[in-house]
């Protein structure tokens, strides 16, 4: 069979403005992160399979791709990264005093579907504050998750938040099978008002139905918090989004905050605030994150823990794309001057000025005119010679 | 409220009935009447912009995030799922989903595993899961009946509307697998990031709806 040279679907090379553009997003937040105490760590890309699923991490067993290592056992490509920085933290560093501040810039792999235009390569990323817990913690993540957002450019974007106690302190109100709790907590994810109507329907006066018939209804601005108080009373989570939110307000990261009560995801992973970002342009969230203090026990030491990771690909999709510096001027010197052709090179804008590959100045012109520059440098012993060599 | 939300129609009839909803609420609706060359619909009066487009290609526009609602019918969206909000339920386009047999057949006795063929296989192998039942699926593209009657078959998953074409051929529906009808369905970040126009566009077919019951 004909070897065809292509890259398998949901893969694809990046150049120049693409290329640049990622590089420039993953360089701003990792220097954020870099400035605020946070240390980088790489994981392996490959990992078992096991660390994924017996973590009660909130991963689909098809989300993953599946390797086989030579001694049969099934591995996996990274399929997120909060869980082997989660592992590390639990294990190698058990005697290294709490907190401990990672960053990572790492791509995680998904399997994903056929012929939907998505990437199985996402470059991610984020942070983790292990080994803290309580409003201060909290603060620091989530005003890092905004200064991360506008370190990449952006203006008109929101962090929503939301606490995963909401959802089981109004359910356990409701006496419910397992099957209709996941039920209801699906058609709450979903916002599917209809349905959901219907399903709390059968559970008519019982205590907490109508909060949570209108839980997937409290997204928006602070009022959310009043109106959820109405409707289920004084419930401690609400409290400490409050306090949260007044806390970022006087920092003034208020404008940037939204509120969705409604946020139900994975909720045996989250064990408190839970968030997302979204931004003009992008038709995902550009940011996930929340707290996930049970995660680090399964490794065998318990530890709070917090973080968020930024989906630099729905970022890039929100700004412009950069332009990448046309190059402008050929360098031609004789043999001897080699490096100073090299360190000329290197003092100009970078990608503005390159070698000439070509042996002779006569060449090197038209080299030049090929390529459609116009400046020309040449250089002798103690002289830089710079010709226009435009028509 | 100066930025315009996009909504992708399913093409056909659920495009006529979202349109006389759309008029219904008052909104003007003469350029998808007259549409021309043009492939996006400007609504004059109101900021919003149609397309048409073919069911499970409403739910990926939507996903995507390039159109912000979109009015598929639940039949579409239980093929194909995805990840979006489904914020109401409009009524319109309702129909059955049926699991149909031969007349006569004991589909359910026996040890032998089942083949069912159906344009939904998605549906059909979930609706099976669901009880347990290993069953063999099979995508049929046009006339899901002739497969049972060609031996292909055990049964069929197929929408129902009057029996009158299963009858013809000797089937009858012997379980419901799904009530299904047109939906609304919405963008998770637009929902978020345009939420006063989306709510505003949803209110008003809502009042609608509430009329005709």
């Amino acid at each position: 069979m004909r070897y065809i040279p292509n890259t398998p679907e949901g893969t694809r090379d990046r150049l120049f403005a693409e290329c640049q553009q990622r590089r420039e997003i993953e360089t701003a937040l990792t220097g954020l992160f870099a400035r605020r105490g946070y240390s980088e760590i790489i994981t392996p890309e490959e990992e078992f399979y096991d660390l994924f699923t017996g973590s009660g991490s909130a991963m689909e067993q098809e989300e993953m791709v599946k390797l086989i290592d030579r001694s049969g056992k099934i591995c996996v490509l990274r399929p997120d990264c909060t869980t082997p920085i989660a592992r590390v933290a639990a294990t190698r560093l058990k005697d290294m005093p709490f907190p401990q501040r990672f960053f990572y810039d790492q791509t995680v792999y998904r399997s994903g579907q056929e012929h939907m235009g998505q990437l199985r390569e996402i470059p991610q990323c984020g942070i983790e504050l292990i080994g803290a817990k309580g409003e201060r913690a909290d603060l620091e993540v989530i005003a890092t998750a905004v200064d991360a957002l506008r370190a990449c450019g952006l203006e008109q974007f929101h962090i929503e938040l939301g606490h995963a106690d909401i959802f089981p302190a109004l359910a356990s109100q409701l006496s419910m099978t397992r099957e209709e709790l996941e039920r209801m907590r699906s058609l709450i994810e979903g916002k599917n008002y209809a349905a959901l109507n219907d399903f709390l329907g059968r559970f008519g006066e019982q205590p907490g139905c109508q909060a949570l018939q209108r839980l997937a209804y409290l997204f928006g601005g602070a009022e959310v918090l009043d109106e959820a108080e109405a409707l289920a009373g004084p419930l401690p989570a609400i409290s400490y989004l409050r306090r949260l939110y007044q806390l970022l307000d006087q920092s003034g990261y208020g404008r940037y905050i939204r509120f969705d009560l409604g946020l139900v995801h994975h909720l045996d992973y989250y064990t408190g605030p839970v968030f997302r970002g979204y931004a003009e342009g992008a038709g995902e969230a550009v940011l996930s994150g929340g707290r996930y203090d049970q995660l680090c026990g399964v490794f065998g030491r318990s530890a709070a823990a917090a973080g968020f990771a930024i989906h630099v690909d729905a970022v890039g999709r929100c700004l412009p794309e950069p332009v990448p510096a046309k190059v402008s001027s050929m360098v031609w010197h004789p043999d001897e001057l080699f490096t100073m052709a090299l360190r000329y090179v290197e003092s100009c804008t970078p990608g503005s000025c390159e070698l000439s590959t070509c042996a002779t100045l006569e060449d090197t012109i038209q080299l030049a005119n090929e390529r459609g520059i116009r400046k020309l440098v040449i250089l002798s012993p103690g002289k830089v010679e710079e010709v226009d060599i435009g028509e | 409220m100066s930025e315009r939300l996009r909504i992708a129609l399913t093409k056909g009839r659920l495009q006529e009935q979202s349109v006389a909803l759309f008029e219904r609420a008052g909104l003007d609706c003469t350029p998808i009447h007259h549409p021309g060359r043009r492939l996006i619909h400007a609504l004059p009066d109101y900021p919003l912009d149609v397309v048409l487009a073919k069911g499970p290609d409403v739910i990926t526009y939507v996903e995507h995030g390039v159109c912000d609602l979109g009015i598929v019918g639940k039949d579409t969206i239980l093929e194909k799922g995805g990840s979006f909000y489904e914020v109401l339920d409009l009524g319109f386009g309702a129909c059955r989903f049926a699991l149909a047999v031969p007349e006569g057949s004991e589909f359910y006795s026996g040890y032998r595993t089942r083949t069912i063929a159906s344009k939904y296989p998605a549906i059909t192998q979930n609706f099976f899961r669901a009880k347990g039942m290993e069953v063999g699926v099979i995508k049929i593209e046009g006339s899901v009946e002739l497969a049972p009657i060609l031996g292909l078959a055990d049964g069929i998953v197929d929408i129902v509307e009057t029996g009158a074409t299963l009858r013809a051929n000797g089937l009858i529906p012997i379980e419901t697998v799904a009530n299904v009808s047109a939906r609304l369905i919405v963008n998770t970040a637009s929902m978020k990031l345009h939420k006063e126009q989306i709510q505003d566009f949803i209110l008003r077919c809502q009042r609608e709806l509430r009329k005709e019951v």
